[in-house]
């Protein structure tokens, strides 16, 4: 594996991008209004400063799922993809190109979420702020790879969208994001075991709420790298010479 | 080089099936070195499936194929060019980016040869003037145009071509044919895909495939002369084949 040829394909997605002025513009517009509609929700501000780690999470999650599900199906659908995997490059040539291509838009997506959180949502944190952007990273990461997996097994625009209800709405409700694991019942906490969102809304609630560093919350950190590693490796790209 | 004196593609008894649906039924077919070789048959004959065997997109499910005197295609994927049926290009980016995304993919890693090799191929296909442009601001004919520089600007020693002048006006069908001569002029050996007779005319060699098989090879003018009626057309000569082949399949 060369990291050459993963870098032409990842400057070639970030050229894509750069290029489709409404969807940078999307990347940008999209969460800030969903996140202001749902701190704006909140009647009181004790209630968002708990939630938010937790919609911080889901939302990173969410829209790097999108973002990554459905640009990689349009790789397949317009036949770029199978062009791609006749040249000499190997599946982790392309995939570590394309994390690499959309890991950029999905930080800065990442990056505005929080910024408009904390200092226009007002919404209170204990942990430093470098550690709570370098969490949403790595959920990121995880969303990443979750839209590539999930992509590779759909075949059109429409299927992508209905994983989204089968992937992410369980999670959002499993997870903890909206009441305690520990009061669902028990089949439902060890589901929420399986679920990458759980081990975001925890860690993430750790540095924010209780002031924790990345290296006290390394389970979730390595849990959600399994999850990402896992996610590339099942990923099922048109197979054969690579 | 041992492999030089060998053909350039030599696939014996290849079976493929997509599930239930058969699409190669024991197919053979041996492609000289420097020649277009064409693969002629109707839709769902096996063409693309075979295409993609050959470049290494699928793996054959029985026989097995020798792509450059090479037992599997990947080893060999630097010196193959592939020009797909879908045009597959990046519609936001221009020719020169695309043309040039290829190139480095397929191991132009140079930039000052690559610059070189991309600029001379843009300028072969005819689109100097809109390198520029991007790719979605191009008619379909020109989209097909950015998808030979594509294939070619790494300067491959076999080039396979899935149905490259489908949707070509006469005009571009023949600039096309020029671009193929000169290239297997230049050494290069072409597998082209097609379903026309106007196509199948201009190759050195032809494989008249139906039913995933080859039912005939050989030279336009061989195949010509086996039907008995030596002034029979291509089109004919197809048909004389497969009336052929299918008494012979009643027969057994």
């Amino acid at each position: 594996m060369t990291l050459n040829r993963s870098l032409a394909i990842a400057t070639r997605i970030i050229r894509q991008f750069l290029r489709d002025r409404r969807t940078m513009g999307m990347i940008v517009f999209v969460p800030l209004l969903v996140m202001t509609l749902v701190g704006l929700s909140f009647p009181e501000d004790g209630i968002l400063d708990y939630v938010a780690p937790a919609l911080l999470a889901a939302m990173a999650l969410f829209f790097v799922f999108i973002l990554t599900g459905v640009s990689f199906l349009r790789e397949r659908s317009q036949g770029t993809l199978e062009r791609l995997m006749a040249a000499p490059v190997s599946r982790a040539e392309i995939m570590v190109g394309y994390l690499l291509g959309f890991i950029l838009f999905a930080a800065v997506q990442a990056l505005i979420i929080l910024l408009y959180t904390i200092f226009v949502l007002k919404v209170h944190y204990a942990g430093s702020l470098w550690q709570i952007f370098v969490f949403q990273l790595i959920i990121t990461v995880v969303a990443l790879n979750l839209g590539l997996f999930v992509s590779t097994y759909a075949r059109n625009e429409l299927q992508v969208i209905q994983f989204i209800p089968l992937v992410l709405v369980p999670q959002f409700f499993l997870s903890g994001l909206l009441w305690p694991v520990e009061q669902m019942n028990r089949f439902l906490q060890h589901l929420s075991k399986v679920m990458p969102l759980t081990y975001s809304v925890d860690g993430l609630r750790k540095i924010m709420l209780e002031g924790k560093t990345l290296g006290d919350v390394w389970v979730d950190l390595a849990v959600l790298a399994v999850f990402a590693v896992s996610m590339t490796m099942l990923a099922r790209l048109p197979q054969f010479h690579i | 080089m041992a492999g030089e004196a060998q053909a350039a593609v030599e696939a014996t008894r290849i079976g493929f099936s997509y599930g239930k649906t058969v699409a190669l039924d024991g197919l053979s077919l041996s492609v000289p070195r420097g020649a277009s070789f064409g693969l002629v048959g109707p839709n769902g004959a096996g063409k693309s499936t075979i295409i993609r065997i050959i470049v290494g997109l699928l793996k054959p499910q029985h026989g097995g194929i020798q792509v450059l005197g090479n037992p599997y295609p990947h080893s060999m994927a630097r010196d193959m060019g592939y020009m797909p049926q879908l045009s597959a290009l990046y519609a936001e980016l221009s020719v020169w980016e695309n043309v040039d995304f290829f190139a480095h993919v397929y191991g132009l890693t140079e930039r000052r040869r690559r610059v070189l090799l991309v600029g001379e191929c843009i300028r072969l296909v005819g689109l100097w003037e809109r390198r520029n442009d991007p790719v979605l601001k191009l008619s379909g004919g020109m989209r097909q145009r950015v998808s030979l520089a594509c294939a070619i600007a790494h300067q491959p020693r076999l080039l396979v071509l899935d149905e490259p002048t489908v949707g070509l006006d006469p005009e571009l069908r023949v600039a096309f044919w020029r671009h193929f001569r000169e290239l297997t002029a230049g050494g290069v050996t072409l597998v082209i895909s097609s379903h026309t007779m106007d196509d199948a005319a201009h190759c050195d060699r032809l494989a008249f495939l139906r039913d995933g098989k080859v039912v005939a090879e050989g030279s336009p003018a061989e195949l010509v002369g086996a039907t008995g009626s030596p002034g029979a057309t291509l089109e004919e000569t197809f048909l004389y084949f497969l009336r052929r082949e299918a008494g012979a399949s009643d027969v057994k």
